[in-house]
């Protein structure tokens, strides 16, 4: 113990020494973030600087546009966005570091319980006075022990299925698969008339989860999450339907989809290259981008031949969080340009250029591309994305991806199955500790 | 000759802060990883000594153990064909040639590149611009991205010996540059010639350079990060998740922060062992040639 | 380059014109490639390997601004200049201190082995923990991580100036030190000058690892006013998406200054390189 204290003391004496001369230039560089509105009483002290972090790349530009607005109004308030790749594990990094950002838009999933379950989010329970009720409870499922206590803002919410190029169906005669038989033939019809039926985008991980988190919640049991959570099953026992369709949709993927990327995908897929693309509504922004005049519409995945169960997955797309450790000024304003964003004109201002779904009262997306899934949602054929309940730390995109590549390699298929669902298994264990 | 003296208190001026700094930034660091190795701390909270159970774990954690192998088979094949290419290359650019400078200049290019971009330059071509030639003329093999496939290392690998050939073949040309021409002279007379006169008489003379170059690419390639990041992330699957990229990926990650600081611990006592086996095999060697 | 002696020298051409063929192919070819492609308009992508039918600036000017380049570049431009400056000072004073008295006292014997059994610790062992540090010890700005990339060279310095140093006989120490000189005026006045050689291949070995260093940055700079300009390519990848011509514009806008101060000094960076091989 003495010993330790000091290392210590010889640690804060050596520093102080040795980085007066660096902390010295260092304000001066910076001139941000902690200093907020002590000491400094220079012209421009009363601005505060917050940065904004987002998880997602696809949003930039329409956040870019509303923070624009806003700061033009708050003189006093300047925002900086930070939207890196692989945002998880640099948000992850700067948590390790204890220096997150002022506000952070991040998804309703597993890096948000882990920002939560450290402390390290405001409570926020003041600011969701206009945010519907069912995405608080959506809020609150991923809170550590179910808390019932807000520490983000929902924001807009996502759908995801599968979106399809409606000209192509058109076509073809092609009706909207509500059944996973309908689905196959749709397939077969697509690839006989020399056509890719899926562009599949699995160069970039986490294009693995959507087929998943599309048929996990529809085909085991609807307890599974809980039960699993308890120890009472396992995914070997339960999601082998699962990946059996998920071979099956490979099949009638295009050659090279394990080497093609999101971007490339997206891309091609907008080109008319496939007929469809098994993904979220936040991919069609990227679409437009390519191809303004694309006729993409979205359907729910249907994963079993009992067209009523099949589901849409949605969850929340975007929540804004405050960290707990900006000063009094930056949460003020943070919590400001909050309730900016929550206003009607700017959430509907979001979900238009977006394509996506707001968590806002009374604002609604009246877009056409999107038509079949909002009504979906509307009569509750609607589940939650399974992997927003999965531990911190399990990485199933790496799994499937592995799977997926064992497919292309010739694996044999039960094999294949019961080895990835294995490791499933293993995975969750290990890291399902607290 | 010289009296004894007290060394004057100026040279250890120039050593001693140095000293403290580095025992700041780089020791301590490094001792509290080892501390937090042997407790379950997220890096924010409360902990408990575990004593040894984040090592015991890392033994029976598939992801940790395929990283290692991985990284072990990259590293080795990596340190043999950069080496014998570079080798090979050197003896090129020392042989009788024309424009012996340009070329050696010319060779040396990828060395001032930084391997992120360089991987992404060639994550382009792997992706984009191989697919294409394979499709138009036909070739299976060719016509998907190999990043995507089973393969996806050797993509990295080549990008890697692309990048580490420069830096190896200029230590091996200095090294060819030291030997005296009139030892071929005689190797002629005795009729040594091409390999054998390679090996009877050129490598033992740049063997200390041979020794340089294994023991710095090892290391260099056990630690493999930005080519992997820049042109994988560690797929497809897990395929090809190097140990620093794990140490990165999982590390930040609260529940795994003691256990990737063990990993760490490992990691650093394996480059030692490979580090202190290999300058003892190879010195070891170098007598016996000389 | 000819060697004129009593033997008849041939050019062995065969070797040339491979070396030349394997130039064309393995260093030129990629580099062209992102040359051509950062000059394309995305529409002229369907042969990409072709000459750019018009030459699109905006493409560098999109760069440009979209990551920031000038404050990235003078991020990663100090990073390296104040790196390369401190590193060769005080390195090179601590090994010279070392090597002189490593053989007659205790002290400096055991610092030669502190730092040079450092060498086998890698970064990123030490990563998780120094992360952790990062907001104690001021290290997650230009400044901080510059310092650290003094601190952490050194292992690596001592062990090339060490055995260079060996080689500079220990007479000239004498002659001026009967001249009344104190050891810092030997090291200054005689000794430093001396050393250029080697500061050449240090200067070269530190200045390519700060300018195209990936992980540290990575996990230190968050703050987006304090990134490098090799992070930045990695935090706009997103962003860039599917447009190439605008990725290859901002590479090449990074790799320009290395390249071009690499055309200028060509002849001193592979001697810088050579010479730390065969002195070291």
């Amino acid at each position: 113990m003495k010993k330790k204290k000091l290392v210590s003391l010889l640690t804060v004496c050596a520093m102080t020494a040795s980085l007066l001369a660096g902390c010295g230039n260092g304000a001066n560089n910076s001139g941000s973030g902690d200093s907020g509105k002590s000491g400094s009483s220079t012209a421009k002290s009363d601005k505060v600087e917050l940065e904004l972090f987002s998880t997602k790349t696809e949003n930039m530009q329409t956040l870019q546009t509303l923070v624009d607005e806003f700061t033009s109004q708050h003189d006093n308030i300047s925002i900086e966005i930070t939207a890196p790749a692989d945002a998880g594990t640099v948000l992850k990094t700067r948590l390790t570091k204890n220096d997150l950002p002022d506000i952070i838009a991040c998804g309703g999933d597993a890096t948000y319980t882990e920002l939560q379950s450290a402390g390290m989010l405001m409570d926020m329970s003041d600011e969701v006075g206009n945010i519907q009720e069912a995405y608080m409870q959506m809020l609150y499922d991923v809170n550590k022990d179910g808390e019932s206590v807000a520490y983000g803002v929902p924001y807009a919410t996502n759908a995801s299925g599968i979106l399809y190029n409606k000209d192509m169906f058109e076509e073809l005669g092609i009706s909207i698969p509500q059944t996973w038989d309908e689905l196959m033939t749709a397939c077969e019809t697509i690839k006989a008339a020399g056509k890719t039926p899926f562009e599949l985008t699995f160069a970039d991980n986490w294009t693995c989860l959507p087929p998943w988190n599309s048929m996990a919640p529809v085909i085991p049991d609807a307890s599974f999450t809980a039960d699993r959570k308890e120890n009472k099953t396992t995914f070997e026992e339960t999601h082998q339907e699962v990946l059996e369709k998920y071979a099956k949709i490979l099949e009638y993927a295009q050659n090279d989809y394990m080497g093609t990327t999101y971007a490339d995908g997206n891309k091609l897929f907008a080109e008319g290259q496939a007929a469809m693309m098994i993904n979220g509504n936040w991919a069609i922004s990227e679409f437009k981008n390519t191809n303004a005049d694309f006729n993409v519409d979205m359907f729910a995945f249907p994963s079993v031949n009992d067209a009523e169960r099949n589901t849409v997955t949605s969850g929340i797309d975007v929540l804004f969080a405050v960290s707990s450790e900006s000063d009094s000024a930056q949460q003020e304003a943070a919590k400001e340009f909050i309730r900016f964003m929550t206003e009607t004109d700017h959430a509907q201002q979001y979900i238009t250029e977006q394509f996506a779904f707001s968590a806002v009262e009374g604002v609604a997306q009246e877009d056409p591309t999107v038509a079949s899934v909002k009504q979906d949602i509307a009569d509750g054929r609607v589940s939650n994305f399974p992997d927003h309940y999965y531990p911190s730390g399990f990485d199933l995109a790496s799994i499937l991806s592995q799977f997926a590549l064992n497919v292309t390699n010739g694996m044999d298929l039960q094999e294949n199955i019961t080895q990835t669902l294995q490791t499933c298994d293993e995975q969750y264990d290990a890291t399902n500790v607290d | 000759m010289k009296t004894k003296k007290r060394t004057s208190i100026i040279l250890y001026m120039m050593v001693v802060p140095m000293a403290v700094l580095f025992f700041i930034f780089h020791t301590y660091p490094f001792l509290q990883g080892v501390f937090y190795s042997f407790t379950d701390w997220k890096g924010y909270g409360n902990w408990n000594f575990v004593g040894l159970r984040n090592y015991l774990h890392i033994f029976k954690d598939s992801n940790v153990v395929t990283s290692y192998l991985f990284t072990f088979k990259f590293a080795l094949l990596a340190t043999i064909l950069v080496n014998v290419l570079s080798l090979a290359l050197a003896c090129a650019l020392n042989a009788r040639i024309k424009f012996k400078n340009f070329l050696k200049a010319v060779y040396f290019v990828p060395y001032m590149l930084g391997v992120l971009i360089i991987g992404y330059v060639f994550k382009f071509i792997f992706s984009n611009i191989v697919p294409m030639v394979g499709n138009a003329l036909g070739i299976e093999a060719l016509s998907v991205n190999i990043l995507g496939t089973s393969s996806a290392w050797i993509g990295v690998l080549i990008v890697t010996v692309w990048q580490s050939l420069a830096f190896n073949t200029l230590i091996y040309l200095s090294g060819l540059q030291t030997v005296d021409k009139d030892l071929y002279e005689a190797a002629d007379l005795d009729g040594a010639v091409g390999l054998k006169r390679f090996f009877k008489i050129t490598f033992p003379l740049i063997a200390p350079f041979f020794t340089i170059n294994m023991v710095l690419s090892v290391k260099g390639f056990l630690m493999a990060f930005d080519q992997f990041m820049a042109m994988t992330g560690g797929g497809p699957g897990t395929a090809t998740t190097t140990i620093s990229l794990l140490i990165y990926k999982k590390g930040f990650q609260g529940a795994q922060f003691a256990y990737q600081s063990a990993n760490a611990v490992m990691l650093f006592i394996i480059v030692v062992a490979i580090s202190v086996f290999q300058l003892r095999v190879l010195e070891k060697r170098e007598e016996k040639v000389n | 380059m000819l060697k004129k002696g009593n033997r008849v020298t041939k050019t062995n051409w065969l070797v040339t014109i491979l070396l030349i063929v394997l130039a064309i192919f393995f260093i030129a070819g990629p580099i062209y490639m992102t040359i051509v492609i950062a000059l394309k308009d995305p529409s002229d992508m369907v042969n990409v390997l072709s000459l750019p039918k018009k030459i699109r600036w905006q493409n560098f000017v999109d760069a440009w601004n979209m990551t920031e380049y000038p404050r990235k570049f003078f991020n990663t431009l100090f990073i390296t200049v104040i790196n390369f400056i401190f590193t060769i000072i005080t390195n090179s004073a601590a090994a010279y201190a070392i090597t002189r008295n490593r053989k007659k006292n205790k002290f400096f014997k055991l610092m030669y082995y502190y730092f040079i059994s450092a060498m086998f610790i890698p970064f990123n062992v030490l990563m998780l923990p120094l992360v952790k540090q990062a907001n104690l010890f001021h290290i997650d700005n230009v400044i901080g991580i510059t310092f650290l990339y003094i601190v952490f060279g050194l292992p690596m310095n001592t062990f090339l100036y060490t055995g260079f140093i060996k080689s500079v006989p220990e007479a000239l120490d004498e002659a001026a030190l009967i001249d009344g000189a104190n050891p810092w005026q030997i090291f200054t006045k005689v000794i430093f000058p001396i050393m250029k050689p080697m500061h050449a291949t240090v200067a070269i070995l530190s200045i390519m690892w700060t300018w195209n260093d990936f992980l540290m940055p990575l996990v230190l700079l968050s703050d987006k006013k304090y990134q490098t300009l090799q992070l930045s390519q990695y935090v706009f990848q997103g962003q860039f998406n599917t447009q190439y011509n605008l990725a290859f514009a901002s590479y090449l806008l990074v790799l320009l200054p290395v390249l071009l101060v690499y055309v200028f000094c060509q002849k001193w960076i592979i001697a810088g390189v050579t010479n730390g091989a065969v002195k070291a």
